[in-house]
């Protein structure tokens, strides 16, 4: 059975990830639009997988709007929707994502907000302040 | 009574709480009082109706019985609203985390099962809790940041996650959006997502000391991101405030223990009235 490996693979989200890697790497080898089959066929060499499960992993991404899913006769061919650079780019704009801005933020937790640059040189101060609070050596400084 | 008490509890207690600074350098006992405070109000809302037309019952008012039944449709109210909005506030949430979390998996390189590394050069760091959680660098925070800073900022992240911290802010967010508008206190909740930020920051501090832990703050504010620049910059002056609490002494000795007795008053105060009431049932 293929359904338990598949599962502990997709719990890590890697196998989002190597769908995407064979369509750009398919891409490349100057096939724009692919198939299911021709994925889930790149990916059998590396793992034990069912062709419904790359099935339903590309319709999540096509969803997401990384993959273009696009009508060829009877069957559906997927083109990245960009390199990962410009998915990344968009990704973190938020142009992926078709929810407001202040849901999107409420969904994760920043390290830290926006600073203006008269906050930046306040911030700058206030490190010196516990730099010298706490000796300069870093790392470690902790009593 | 308990309806003057949950005013007092939604409107005013969160008002001034938010004002005592103190509690920020005891952020685990002050978010244990927020929860206090509220939970005391919640239960407050709920029984007050019910019971004021109970006890008027009890005293003798032949009409007083009439009013039960609005009174306890107002509680259903308060409860119904206050589902609704955790429904809304819990789905809109999951499913965000869930979309995103789908372009980080494929975008992003694994480092471990929980960090990805995203290909851009923008520095910046954040998490996406729940069960599948994942912490989110981009190659700009690998370049910028130096071993030492980079620990801090993965020990804050990795203590959002660990202790569930979006639990305890979704718990606000759900009463907060429940509570009538006109009772509704922005700053108690800004407050509650700072203590946040800095209970992450001890956690980070313990694991790579408040000078690194500083050092990476400056570093990461430094280089504006676009995603926050079109979010409403509501945590302006918070990195500053968490700045100033490394640089500031460890909190006095009895501030936790008289947090935690203010919280179990805080609770025990609308229980006792209710055990008040039902007690004069049996006189």
């Amino acid at each position: 059975m293929n359904a338990v490996p598949t599962k502990a693979i997709n719990r890590l989200g890697e196998l989002e990830r190597a769908v995407m890697d064979q369509v750009w790497a398919l891409g490349e080898a100057g096939e724009p639009s692919v198939s299911v089959r021709q994925v889930h066929e790149a990916l059998l060499g590396s793992r034990d997988l069912a062709y419904t499960t790359v099935m339903t992993v590309m319709t999540r991404l096509a969803d997401a709007g990384l993959l273009v899913k696009e009508r060829s006769g009877r069957a559906h061919l997927y083109a990245a929707a960009g390199t990962r650079e410009e998915l990344t780019a968009s990704s973190m704009l938020g142009q992926l994502q078709g929810l407001p801005s202040a849901d999107r933020r409420a969904a994760m937790l920043h390290f830290l907000g926006d600073a203006t640059p008269e906050e930046i040189a306040d911030l700058k101060a206030a490190l010196a302040e516990v730099e010298q609070r706490h000796g300069r050596s870093s790392g470690g400084g902790r009593r | 009574m308990l309806a003057a008490l949950a005013v007092v509890l939604t409107a005013l207690a969160p008002r001034l709480m938010a004002r005592q600074q103190v509690f920020r350098r005891e952020p685990r006992a002050a978010l244990l009082g927020w929860q206090a405070v509220s939970l005391a109000a919640l239960v407050s809302a709920v029984s007050a109706a019910p019971l004021a037309v109970h006890v008027l019952a009890l005293g003798g008012a032949g009409w007083a019985s009439w009013a039960a039944v609005p009174a306890l449709v107002l509680s259903g109210l308060v409860l119904g609203r206050l589902l609704w909005s955790g429904h809304l506030v819990g789905t809109r949430l999951r499913a965000a985390r869930r979309e995103h979390r789908l372009l980080v998996d494929a975008l992003g390189e694994a480092v471990d099962e929980e960090v990805r590394v995203l290909a851009h050069p923008t520095p910046t760091a954040y998490c996406l809790p729940g069960l599948r959680r994942r912490v989110v660098l981009t190659e700009g925070t690998l370049r910028t940041l130096p071993t030492d800073e980079l620990d801090a900022v993965l020990a804050h992240e990795r203590a959002h996650l660990r202790e569930r911290h979006d639990l305890v802010l979704e718990f606000f967010t759900v009463l907060h959006q429940s509570a009538p508008p006109r009772l509704q206190v922005p700053k108690a909740l800004r407050e509650v997502r700072l203590l946040v930020e800095v209970l992450a920051d001890r956690s980070a501090r313990r694991v790579a000391g408040p000078v690194p832990l500083a050092r990476a703050l400056v570093a990461l504010a430094g280089a504006s991101h676009p995603e926050t620049a079109l979010a409403a910059t509501a945590d302006v002056g918070a990195t500053r405030t968490r700045m100033a609490l490394l640089a500031q002494d460890d909190a006095p000795r009895w501030l936790a223990p008289a947090v935690y007795a203010f919280s179990a008053c805080v609770l025990a105060a609308p229980l006792a009235l209710l055990g008040l009431a039902l007690g004069s049932m049996g006189a």
